[in-house]
């Protein structure tokens, strides 16, 4: 078993990683567009009695 | 002339036994579906070879090849297409699929042709990633940089070639 298996790491968590460091070691004029994507952002609105509860968490 | 008969049934039945690992795929093209979150590199293409390294081994892909299932690892596929034309792109990581028709899909997190690759940019990730595996300070964070080590010295030896 590898390493970071035994560590508790999933496949998901290698890819991202994986894809973290290759858009790192790219030529500059593409890597500025890449690293757009290391982020990902995800907005959550509760809502109860059919109107948003609370603004965003 | 009882036994006979049981004889013939038998062999009968054993060459019925005989199957292959794949039903025979019709005519032997091999369609590349070659796409990553960043961009699609070939939308079911016909192709001659295709070469992808996993975490089963790296392996080269013809028309009617046994259907497989594979987790790519960090490194450089190449697609050699119909004309010859050699294609070598690094992918970070994803899935390789080879289906019975001998379609084949290639779906990464992230690829980039070897030409976009970085090699100072490489070594500086690796440095950065080598650091991190010095100060890390549990198990985890440990085997997080010891990916990232690994797949800064892939790409730096994709740069490099």
């Amino acid at each position: 078993m590898s390493a970071w298996r035994q560590a508790g790491l999933s496949y998901i968590n290698y890819s991202n990683i994986a894809a973290k460091v290759l858009r790192r070691s790219l030529k500059p004029e593409f890597r500025s567009e890449a690293l757009k994507r290391d982020e990902s952002h995800v907005r959550i609105t509760p809502w109860a009695n059919g109107r948003p509860a609370r603004k965003y968490i | 002339m009882a036994l006979a008969f049981r004889n013939m049934l038998r062999t009968a039945a054993r060459r019925m036994q005989v199957r292959g690992y794949a039903d025979a795929p019709k005519g032997d093209e091999m369609a590349l579906t070659f796409a990553a979150g960043n961009k699609v590199f070939f939308n079911k293409q016909v192709v001659k070879q295709i070469d992808v390294p996993s975490f089963s081994g790296s392996f080269g892909i013809l028309p009617k090849h046994v259907p497989t299932l594979a987790v790519l690892r960090p490194g450089v596929v190449t697609v050699v297409e119909n004309d010859g034309k050699q294609t070598k792109i690094f992918v970070s990581s994803g899935t390789i699929t080879v289906n019975d028709d001998s379609s084949v899909q290639v779906l990464a997190e992230e690829a980039h042709p070897l030409e976009s690759l970085d090699r100072s940019a490489a070594q500086e990730a690796l440095s950065k990633a080598q650091s991190e595996l010095n100060s890390a300070a549990n198990e985890r964070a440990k085997a997080e940089a010891l990916i990232a080590v690994e797949v800064a010295e892939e790409v730096l030896k994709a740069a490099s070639a």
